[in-house]
């Protein structure tokens, strides 16, 4: 690809930074913030784009995982069933087509699934569900952190 | 049950939902904003003059600029304080302003003087306030050690600690219930009631806003809906007591203003406690020790609070804040501020997305939080 994705953004980085930020007045305070905000933005963009795709393709990885293993392990009543019935649906559509879709659609089904284990839950599922899910959840957000570490919020 | 909240909050709610389908907002030109000054003094202090109107840089919620007021020969410094049609938090600027109003000699605020509550001068809803000196961070905290939270070293620390946590006392031991606060319903139906109110509110704004979910957060919710605690004393609350919400003067150390009282209503005094304790407010030395707000260690503050205020504070219920106040920062930045960003209803779209980033520590809180289990 001529140019590359990264000379393309470099190119804006460099005339924010160099042609438009020196040339905004003093006064122009939320100008000059937005074209630095949007300078950070750029330059981290810059170093994850080539990562996207595969950190995408491993959050959906990990929502079928953790999908297969509620599924797995906890039972319940006719609420129950219906949101077990729509969490396997929503792992069954995961080909890796719309990944983005594919993960909210899995985490949709796994917030119902956790609405009806509060209304007619087998007995233990309410732990099995939270341990199931923190267990899952702590890799993951580990990952995440990780993932927007350069915005310079986080010390993890 | 989830519809029982402040009337207010019912209205606000309303509101945002009503609201999505408006068009793009763009910031306001400095020229724009004199105009609309100038016909609004005109209205209602004929022979008023404004000038040097200036954007206040900072902040990630509402318009700031300063201008003078010239009358009778006399210049006076103001601040308007605008709303975008849309912000990373949805609140009421009369509310804000009868507070301050309120809290005038009990401990430091801006004096409010005209507030345009439902939009009828300005675009949207504005208040206006004397200008109070003073600075929300130090000079020097680009050499912040780290994290979100400002930074400020140890002469100012000791300078400012314990005035934050009188304030925070003298807050809590306001006299609401003599006092005239027109818009501030009080959570008295049944002990849960204020919790109820709190999880109620942002719950649906997580719904109107369509929160990305996952499974921590839902999990965080339904438990939250599950655990409802008790409160065994009504308080006024601030809302988002933190350091970066007051002024201070950078020489004396001495607090000028505490400011953003727009969260605030009549509740629990833990829910306060526990949104000073968050990480993400705060700061971690090198060899790993957090304090809150930069100010306290998480015991020495608790400890502190009790000892100064009288009061106890109930671990288990202060837990149940903790986890309500990463659930809520979850809603503010990965619901409220990425709605506002995407309707394109916000001056400050690139910050929204920006700090939508923290959410991932937010959901890294509710993890260890909830793995602590039910009882603290």
């Amino acid at each position: 690809m001529i140019p590359t994705v990264d000379e393309r953004i470099a190119s804006i980085v460099r005339s924010l930074s160099e042609v438009i930020l020196p040339h905004l007045p003093p006064e122009a305070s939320l100008a000059q913030e937005q074209v630095q905000l949007a300078i950070g933005h750029l330059q981290i963009l810059r170093g994850q784009i080539d990562h996207i795709p595969a950190y995408e393709h491993e959050e959906l990885t990990d929502a079928v995982a953790i999908a297969t293993a509620l599924l797995s392990s906890i039972t319940g009543g006719s609420a129950m069933a219906l949101a077990l019935d729509a969490l396997r649906a929503s792992i069954g559509g995961a080909d890796g087509g719309d990944v983005r879709g594919q993960v909210r659609a899995i985490h949709q089904a796994i917030e119902q699934l956790v609405q009806a284990v509060a209304i007619d839950g087998a007995s233990g599922a309410n732990a099995m569900l939270t341990t199931t899910i923190l267990e899952h959840e702590r890799a993951r957000v580990a990952k995440d952190r990780k993932w927007f570490l350069p915005f310079g919020f986080d010390t993890m | 049950m989830l519809n029982d909240m402040e009337q207010i909050h019912r209205e606000i709610l309303d509101r945002r939902r009503d609201n999505r389908g408006l068009p793009p907002y763009r910031a306001k030109l400095i020229p724009e904003v004199t105009d609309i000054l100038a016909q609004y003094f005109a209205h209602i202090l004929p022979g008023a003059v404004v000038s040097g109107v200036r954007r206040v840089g900072g902040g990630a919620s509402k318009e700031q600029f300063f201008f003078t007021l010239s009358q009778d020969g006399k210049d006076e410094p103001f601040l308007l304080r605008m709303d975008p049609r849309s912000a990373i938090t949805e609140t009421d600027r009369e509310r804000e302003f009868v507070l301050l109003k309120a809290m005038q000699g009990i401990v430091p605020v801006p004096e409010p003087v005209w507030v345009d509550a439902k939009g009828d001068f300005f675009p949207q809803a504005a208040a206006i306030m004397r200008v109070v000196g003073g600075v929300t961070k130090p000079s020097l905290s680009g050499v912040k050690v780290s994290g979100l939270g400002t930074w400020l070293g140890p002469d100012l620390r000791l300078k400012l600690r314990d005035q934050f946590l009188d304030h925070l006392i003298a807050i809590h031991a306001y006299d609401w219930k003599t006092a005239n606060l027109p818009g501030y319903d009080v959570p008295d139906a049944d002990p849960k009631q204020a919790a109820r109110w709190s999880f109620n509110y942002w719950a649906e704004m997580w719904r109107i806003d369509e929160g990305a979910t996952r499974p921590v957060t839902a999990l965080a919710q339904q438990w939250l809906a599950d655990h409802l605690p008790d409160t065994a004393e009504l308080v006024m609350t601030h809302g988002d007591y933190r350091t970066g919400n007051y002024l201070f003067d950078e020489d004396s150390g001495q607090i000028t203003a505490l400011l953003d009282w727009e969260l605030a209503r009549i509740g629990d005094f833990h829910e306060d406690l526990a949104w000073v304790l968050m990480k993400v407010f705060g700061t971690i030395d090198a060899d790993g020790t957090f304090r809150a707000s930069d100010l306290f260690e998480r015991e020495e503050f608790i400890r502190e609070y009790e000892r100064r205020s009288g009061r106890t504070v109930n671990r288990q219920t202060l837990h149940y804040y903790d986890v309500m106040s990463s659930w809520k920062t979850t809603v503010i930045v990965a619901a409220n501020g990425l709605a506002a960003a995407r309707s394109q209803h916000n001056h400050q779209d690139v910050l929204l997305t920006f700090l939508a980033a923290t959410a991932p520590m937010f959901a890294d809180d509710l993890v260890r939080l909830l793995s602590q289990g039910d009882n603290q």
